[in-house]
């Protein structure tokens, strides 16, 4: 039976014991090595040594998580990274998630789902829980970032403005001060490369954004 | 000596000088003409009287020489001649024979026909000499011998023999040596004498007419005229005086009234508002141009006074390119400027300083919580898993460790949420609103409109604005029973704008500021050199805040 090779990379000496203690229960798990930062294990991924699992925390001096998974990515490695840490915000882990980590577990996550998590990414699955899941997804809807050539707030803006609304009417509404309406209306008409008013109607009509 | 006296001294003494030039030359101009005028009438008179004379002893003398008569018709009791004299013809002076040596003139004639001898009569001579047309009062003219005594009647000593009055004068002895003798001189009195003198032209007769008359009675008038020129200077000079007197006065009022508001000026009082009787132009203009060094130091005064009170806004129009007062007060504006706006500076530094080392302080104990405590508590955790063997008593102590752990999370995020580090303000706001909204029943709108990758928002202005954020959204929920509250952080190219609204009672800006911590959020856009525009009215309440992007 294969053992899944592990390595922890967390720059706590005490919770590395313990969870070293804690995984060596299990028969399938093997724990190959246990660092204290990301560029000591930068240096083992590089090497020939065989890695299944990093159990990689995110604050660790020298070379931090979010780092450490960039550079596998860009290196291409076959070792599967689990995030482990203390941070409990959507934010984390979706960038995690999005940077190539296979699981993101809280460093005070029980031991059953440690085990479970190990177990599921090294069949090359990814794992989130629920609540982790749920975490991520709430902060992803949060963000509203649009791939056309406006932003939202500038098509929502340049709706306003075709409706004919002055800009402080336009800042009243969308509760914003009306410089930073003028300061809108200044980027929508050099993104669509207009200079007035009449001119960009037309041309947000010809491009459909109204 | 004050301009007064000065004045007075000067001008007075130069018309002085002038009345007495003149008094003396008129004067001495006076005395010449009239010494000449009187030498010229008492030559004439003298030439005349000489003519006269002459004619009259060389008539007498034709006549005695024609006549036949001869014999010698003289008083040989008184009349001693010489036989040298009796044969000598011709005209001769026989005083000297003249027992009382009473004045005789004869005449000799020696012929064959025999001599002759005749005595000429004096009164005719007299006539003469006493005629005295144009002689004034004290004038005479009279004979002398060749002894220097007198040969004819004294008027001042009319009963003395001529004889025994002698002339030493100077003029006499010229006239016997043929030189015409004129000046002034002592006569036989020993007064002095305009005194003219020749020598009467007939042979052996030897005698010298002179006429002459007193210096005194001459000079008079001219010592009339130099009383007169006296009292005439002294008149003079006296309405001189009094003219300048008056004169000074119209001069030295000004001067004195000028002095007069000098010294109040120069007690440092530019407010005062004399009017003063202005006589001449330039004591017009003199009172303008104290008016106008007035109206510049109640400018620079008011300018002075503006600086003290540190309105450094206030300008101030040099009145020339050598105003130092003017240039010096500027001067001192801009020092001013520039020590208010280091202060400024010093102190949003200090501030900024403060505020940094608060958040420092907040970030290391949020992260030592966090990163420090958390991984210990989680060993802890690790430690139950593998030692406890009781079963219920592991799940109890590890939903304690869980709790404990939530509990630290709770408080580092409150303390600083470490995504301000890791993901910027965007997504902290995101989060703290999100955990905010947890908690009330107010709705709250956040629109994060700043840039995910490549935010210029530094790390000091995202603290800020968390801080800021914060500060708004507790007073919002504590005091200003809002029911909405919307928020957009927006990042432009060259600013940051946070915009804050809700629909609350609102709050009186000039009162409240204190306890809602308005000064605190005023403080931090300070510190972050950003603006804040601030309305509270009941259900619009907004704050507009605004930061540069720091390139």
């Amino acid at each position: 039976m294969n053992e899944i090779k592990i390595i922890i990379a967390d720059d706590h000496q005490l919770f590395r014991n313990g969870l070293e203690e804690l995984l060596r229960k299990y028969d399938d798990i093997k724990i190959v090595k246990s660092v204290a930062d990301g560029f000591e294990f930068m240096q083992l991924a590089k090497s020939q040594l065989e890695v299944d699992i990093v159990l990689l925390d995110i604050a660790m001096p020298n070379m931090d998580g979010f780092q450490v998974l960039k550079e596998l990515k860009t290196l291409d490695s076959n070792i599967k990274p689990i995030v482990i840490s203390m941070h409990s915000d959507g934010n984390y882990i979706a960038k995690c998630a999005k940077m190539g980590a296979f699981g993101y577990l809280l460093k005070n996550t029980d031991e059953s789902e440690l085990i479970l998590a190990i177990r599921t990414v090294n069949k090359g699955k990814k794992y989130f829980s629920a609540a982790i899941a749920e975490k991520m997804i709430n902060f992803m809807s949060t963000q509203s970032v649009s791939e056309n050539l406006l932003s939202n707030k500038e098509t929502e803006v340049l709706g306003l403005i075709s409706k004919g609304l002055t800009t402080n009417e336009i800042a009243t509404k969308l509760f914003v001060s009306s410089r930073t309406i003028e300061t809108h209306r200044a980027n929508i008409l050099k993104k669509l490369e207009v200079k007035n008013t009449a001119e960009l109607i037309k041309r947000a009509a010809e491009m459909n954004l109204i | 000596m004050s301009i007064k006296t000065l004045i007075l001294i000067i001008i007075n003494s130069l018309i002085a000088l002038v009345i007495a030039l003149l008094s003396f030359s008129s004067y001495q101009e006076f005395s010449n003409v009239l010494n000449d005028r009187v030498l010229q009438q008492l030559n004439s008179i003298k030439t005349l009287k000489k003519n006269q004379i002459e004619h009259l002893i060389k008539s007498e003398w034709e006549k005695f020489e024609s006549a036949d008569l001869y014999n010698q018709n003289i008083d040989s009791a008184v009349l001693i001649l010489p036989d040298s004299i009796k044969n000598r013809n011709g005209i001769h002076d026989f005083t000297t024979y003249h027992i009382d040596k009473k004045t005789t003139i004869g005449f000799v004639s020696k012929s064959k026909k025999g001599t002759k001898i005749k005595i000429l009569e004096y009164n005719k001579i007299k006539k003469i000499l006493f005629e005295r047309t144009g002689m004034g009062n004290s004038g005479e003219s009279y004979l002398v011998g060749k002894d220097f005594r007198l040969r004819s009647q004294s008027r001042f000593y009319p009963n003395q023999t001529p004889n025994a009055l002698s002339v030493k004068a100077e003029n006499v002895a010229k006239a016997f040596k043929g030189i015409n003798g004129r000046g002034v001189f002592d006569d036989y009195r020993g007064i002095d004498v305009y005194s003219v003198s020749s020598l009467i032209e007939i042979p052996n007769l030897n005698m010298v007419i002179l006429s002459e008359i007193d210096v005194d009675e001459v000079t008079m008038p001219l010592k009339k005229l130099k009383e007169r020129l006296v009292s005439l200077t002294l008149a003079i000079f006296l309405l001189a005086v009094i003219i300048s007197l008056f004169l000074t006065r119209i001069i030295t009022n000004p001067i004195k009234n000028m002095q007069k508001s000098l010294r109040i000026m120069a007690e440092g009082d530019y407010n005062q508002t004399n009017e003063f009787i202005k006589n001449s132009d330039e004591i017009k203009e003199m009172f303008e141009a104290l008016a106008n060094l007035k109206v510049a130091l109640q400018g620079a005064v008011k300018f002075a006074n503006d600086i003290g009170l540190m309105n450094l806004n206030t300008d101030y129009q040099l009145k020339s390119s050598n105003d130092l007062l003017g240039k010096s007060l500027l001067a001192m504006r801009d020092k001013l400027i520039e020590f208010r706006n280091n202060e400024e500076n010093a102190r949003i530094l200090s501030k900024r300083m403060l505020v940094n080392s608060l958040e420092n302080e907040r970030r290391r104990l949020s992260r030592e919580l966090h990163d420090g405590v958390g991984p210990y508590l989680t060993s802890l955790k690790h430690y139950i898993e593998n030692k406890v063997e009781n079963e219920l008593k592991k799940t109890e102590m590890k939903k304690i460790v869980d709790d404990t752990i939530a509990e630290i999370r709770l408080m580092s995020n409150a303390l600083m949420p470490s995504s301000i580090d890791d993901f910027g303000i965007g997504i902290t706001l995101t989060n703290f609103i999100e955990s905010v909204k947890k908690s009330t029943t107010v709705t709250i709108e956040y629109e994060d409109l700043t840039q995910q990758d490549n935010s210029k928002i530094t790390n000091h202005q995202a603290i800020n604005l968390f801080r800021i954020s914060k500060e708004l959204i507790n007073n919002s929920l504590k005091h200003a029973k809002a029911k909405n509250i919307r928020i957009t952080l927006s990042e432009f190219d060259d600013f940051i704008s946070l915009f804050y609204y809700d629909d609350g009672i609102g709050f009186d800006i000039s009162t409240v500021k204190l306890g809602l911590g308005i000064n605190n959020i005023k403080e931090r856009v300070e510190i972050c050199n950003g603006k804040i525009e601030i309305n509270a009215t009941p259900g619009k309440t907004t704050f507009e805040i605004e930061l540069p992007v720091e390139l």
